[in-house]
């Protein structure tokens, strides 16, 4: 189910209800743990197959990773999980996507070949956490982490609700240690927990979905050609609509854990405040790019072995990112950019390493990240790369004949909302929302959750999905 | 950048590494106070805006949700497939009152009809479900049907969809939220209102304005006209606007051959489900609801009867009502052109169930006509 729907309300009240009774702790870890399933299996009960499928593979691959005696036999293990888990990603997520770009492959030879459609259902959330799982395998393989004492605690990792469709992607040493006691929500963390909820909430529903969204399908998904100032509307908007909605998800997530009394990690810092890419990916689905940095960037070399194996590394793993993301090129093509904006700077910041800049150029740097991040978003929204090519050409003003495509009222949506939103990334970039609310009066406070609880009320949302459960 | 501008330490300054179990403080402030005035002031502020909106002359009502929808087609598969089924546009959605119907035979019909959106779309969903054995009504404007129009035709990919999560989420916001608010309508949703305030005109942009509220839904989708469409001149007149500029030609028209030629091939399709519903032994009945006005003069301008309806039942072999054959189909009243009111709707759904009987289905009409059914 999804947060923004009745269902989930009546849900969470039911689970807060059972958590808080006096209960053994094992008990309640038990309540969790089909609470989640009930959860998943409100999507598609079968789907729920596939996370125990993951769940037990992964478990008893870590098992055997601790009993192996011989460096081969760790291998394979650790193998098992890793195929076991792409085989699985891959069979749902990239199964049709790898026969398509075959058929185009051979058709670019002239061999005609058509293979049947797969119609298969992408399962939610596969992509989350099948990287969950792996990392619980993969800790025990890099010795970064014990093996969780019992199957309970290992299942309730992988399957706890809060993170399990949309992250932020938990490792094994973030939560299993806090189910090892009981934990409950202090009064305060339960207060605190649902406003967050509601600020996750109100970015999601208010923001992203009732304002933003609409925006980004007029021009994206169009078949008019857009002039500079609509391409440009378009795709603010998209950004504004892709941050709202998935730091929307992830704060709402960790209000809800937080109610529950446990605690699950930042996956944003105002990542349009950075400056520079490699900020950048510190500040934007931090659980997702730290790991890819994890498993993928350093097991390929990192830095650590020349120039040449990094940044054929820093590639690989910006390439395999935008594919994680969703089974087409465009997003591929999303990836290879940041990929190459990332080789950029470095190459930059290794020429001009003594380069300090001031304020204004400090300021302008950010601007031309958020612009150049801009330009990777049209190839994250596009579903064509034709369609990509026409926005980019309109964002440059080189589509002729155009006729404009957005009222005024999308037009000032998008420059106050994504305006906003800039400028308090800006403020925000050295500070943690901890720290602002702390210092805010009382009474500011409350009237801003009850401001946005009310927004949230008269937008109606219509229960629409994140848009982070497709990858 | 250097890492100490960040506020807290997260996975990404950590490469490499076990990451610990996360740290979340709770800002230090007095959060049950601030938890109890910001429930007083949501309640406040919502119950300010329920009653803006009752005073406005809103009521609560159902809300025409892919959700209620489904519920009704879902009927079909469980157990009602035998039943009377109405696919329409708007018109015969808003035309047909389901108690009237009730009253004169016996059984309610399924009202499966979607404003802006061609029955075609439904008549072809029906043809495929061997489940369906009834018999079907089905609504055709001419400017959604022979256009294609297809706005509200995600509610099938929705019902074939439809997750345990959404099924449970229609039938709590039946009985908690629906029943009760009477802001909880689209029309009144805040970017709804927003949008249709007088922003300037951008240059170049031709202003569009979004339809308002018609109508009021009940627990089934029986549906009619809004009171205030009937009783609110300023409303009506705004309803008529709308209308106006919707059928004003536009530079995104499709040229006349164009939209022949779609019409052409909407009828095809409809001729292809037709006959495989009259092959399981459905009874296929086209209806016209009535038009007036402008509107009238929209449908007949571009879908002449001769080029479309009367094609479309020549080929079908299906029968069919056109309001303008039947004198006690005519005259009715539509404060907007397009929809009768809601006591019309009740005369209207009486006649029509009166000539259906006596010329298409009844005892007597079958003995006639035979079966399979022959054009009107």
């Amino acid at each position: 189910m999804v947060f923004n729907s009745l269902t989930f309300i009546v849900f969470f009240a039911c689970v807060l209800g059972m958590h808080s009774l006096p209960l053994p702790w094992t008990t309640k870890k038990i309540n969790l743990l089909i609470a989640s399933y009930l959860f998943y299996a409100a999507w598609n009960p079968p789907f729920v197959i596939l996370l125990w499928v993951s769940t037990v593979i992964d478990w008893y691959a870590a098992q055997g990773l601790v009993k192996a005696r011989r460096q081969g036999a760790r291998h394979a293990w650790m193998l098992l999980s890793v195929i076991a888990n792409l085989g699985m990603l891959g069979y749902f997520k990239y199964g049709q996507f790898l026969l398509d770009s075959f058929s185009a492959l051979v058709a670019g030879i002239g061999v005609a070949y058509h293979p049947a459609h797969y119609d298969i259902v992408l399962p939610v959330g596969i992509s989350f956490y099948t990287f969950a799982t792996m990392s619980y395998t993969l800790d025990v393989y890099l010795r970064r982490a014990e093996p969780a004492k019992n199957l309970l605690d290992y299942a309730l990792f992988v399957t706890f609700f809060p993170h399990l469709v949309a992250g932020p992607i938990m490792r094994p040493t973030e939560l299993v240690p806090q189910f090892a006691q009981p934990r409950r929500a202090t009064g305060q963390q339960l207060r605190f927990g649902l406003a967050l909820m509601t600020l996750g909430l109100f970015n999601k529903i208010v923001l992203a979905d009732s304002f933003l969204s609409d925006v980004a399908e007029r021009v994206y998904d169009s078949d008019k050609l857009p002039g500079a100032l609509d391409a440009w509307a378009g795709t603010l908007a998209f950004s504004g609509q892709i941050f709202c909605d998935f730091a929307g998800y992830s704060t709402t997530a960790i209000g809800a854990a937080l109610c529950l009394g446990f605690a699950m990690p930042d996956n944003f810092r105002f990542p349009y405040a950075a400056v520079g890419f490699s900020d950048f990916w510190r500040r934007w689905h931090i659980t997702l790019s730290s790991w890819l940095r994890d498993y993928l960037y350093i097991p390929l070399g990192g830095n650590r072995h020349g120039a040449g194996r990094t940044y054929a590394a820093l590639m690989t793993t910006m390439l395999l990112g935008g594919l994680w993301h969703g089974a087409n090129w465009t997003f591929v093509a999303w990836g290879g950019l940041h990929g190459l904006y990332l080789a950029v700077e470095r190459v930059l910041r290794a020429r001009f390493a003594d380069y300090r800049p001031g304020p204004l150029v400090f300021v302008l740097l950010g601007i031309l990240t958020y612009t150049l991040v801009n330009v990777t978003w049209v190839f994250f929204r596009a579903k064509t790369f034709s369609k990509a090519w026409i926005v980019l050409r309109g964002m440059v003003g080189q589509n002729a004949a155009v006729r404009p495509i957005l009222p005024t009222f999308s037009l000032i949506s998008v420059a106050a909302i994504v305006g906003a939103l800039v400028l308090t990334h800006w403020l925000m970039r050295a500070r943690t929302l901890e720290s602002v609310v702390a210092r805010t009066p009382a009474a500011v406070v409350c009237l801003v959750w009850a401001f946005m609880a009310f927004l949230i009320v008269i937008a109606q949302g219509s229960g629409s999905a994140f848009i982070y459960f497709q990858f | 950048m250097m890492r100490g501008d960040y506020a807290r330490v997260t996975a990404a300054d950590r490469p490499g590494v076990a990451q610990p179990v996360p740290l979340r403080p709770v800002p230090a402030q007095p959060w049950g106070r601030i938890l109890l005035g910001a429930v007083l002031i949501l309640a406040l502020l919502v119950a300010g805006w329920e009653e803006y909106w009752r005073a406005y002359g809103a009521k609560p009502a159902f809300a025409n949700s892919f959700g209620l929808w489904a519920m009704q087609r879902r009927r079909i598969d469980h157990g009602e497939g035998d039943a009377t089924v109405v696919i329409s546009d708007s018109r015969l959605f808003f035309d047909l009152q389901l108690p009237v119907w009730e009253k004169l035979d016996g059984k309610r019909p399924i009202q499966l009809g979607l404003e802006g959106t061609t029955a075609l779309v439904f008549l072809e969903d029906l043809a495929a479900d061997p489940k369906f054995t009834g018999r079907l009504l089905v609504g055709v404007a001419p400017q959604v049907f022979f256009g294609g129009h297809r706005y509200r035709a995600g509610a099938l990919k929705y019902f074939k969809k439809e997750s345990p999560s959404q099924r449970i989420g229609q039938w709590l916001s039946m009985r908690l939220v629906e029943p009760w608010l009477a802001f909880y309508n689209s029309d009144y949703a805040l970017d709804t209102v927003l949008k249709r305030q007088p922003w300037p005109a951008r240059p170049g942009k031709t202003w569009s304005m979004a339809v308002r509220r018609l109508s009021v839904t009940e627990a089934d989708r029986n549906t009619y006209m809004w009171d205030k469409v009937e009783t609110d001149p300023d409303y009506r007149a705004l309803m008529r606007e709308i209308w106006l500029h919707d059928l004003a030609p536009s530079d995104d028209d499709p040229p006349p051959a164009k939209q022949q030629e779609n019409a052409m091939q909407q009828i095809e399709r409809a001729v292809k489900a037709v006959h495989t519903l009259q092959a399981r032994g459905v009874k296929v009945l086209f209806v016209r609801s009535p038009s007036t006005g402008p509107y009238l003069e929209y449908d007949e301008w571009y879908f002449p009867r001769k080029t479309s309806w009367d094609v479309l039942l020549a080929r079908s072999g299906a029968p069919g009502i056109h309001f303008q054959d039947y004198p006690q189909l005519q005259g009715l009243e539509q404060p907007e052109w397009s929809h009768l009111s809601h006591a019309a709707a009740e005369q209207y759904t009486a006649s029509l169930y009166q000539i259906i009987e006596r010329d298409f289905w009844g005892p007597a009409a079958l003995a006639t006509r035979g079966a399979p059914q022959s054009a009107h």
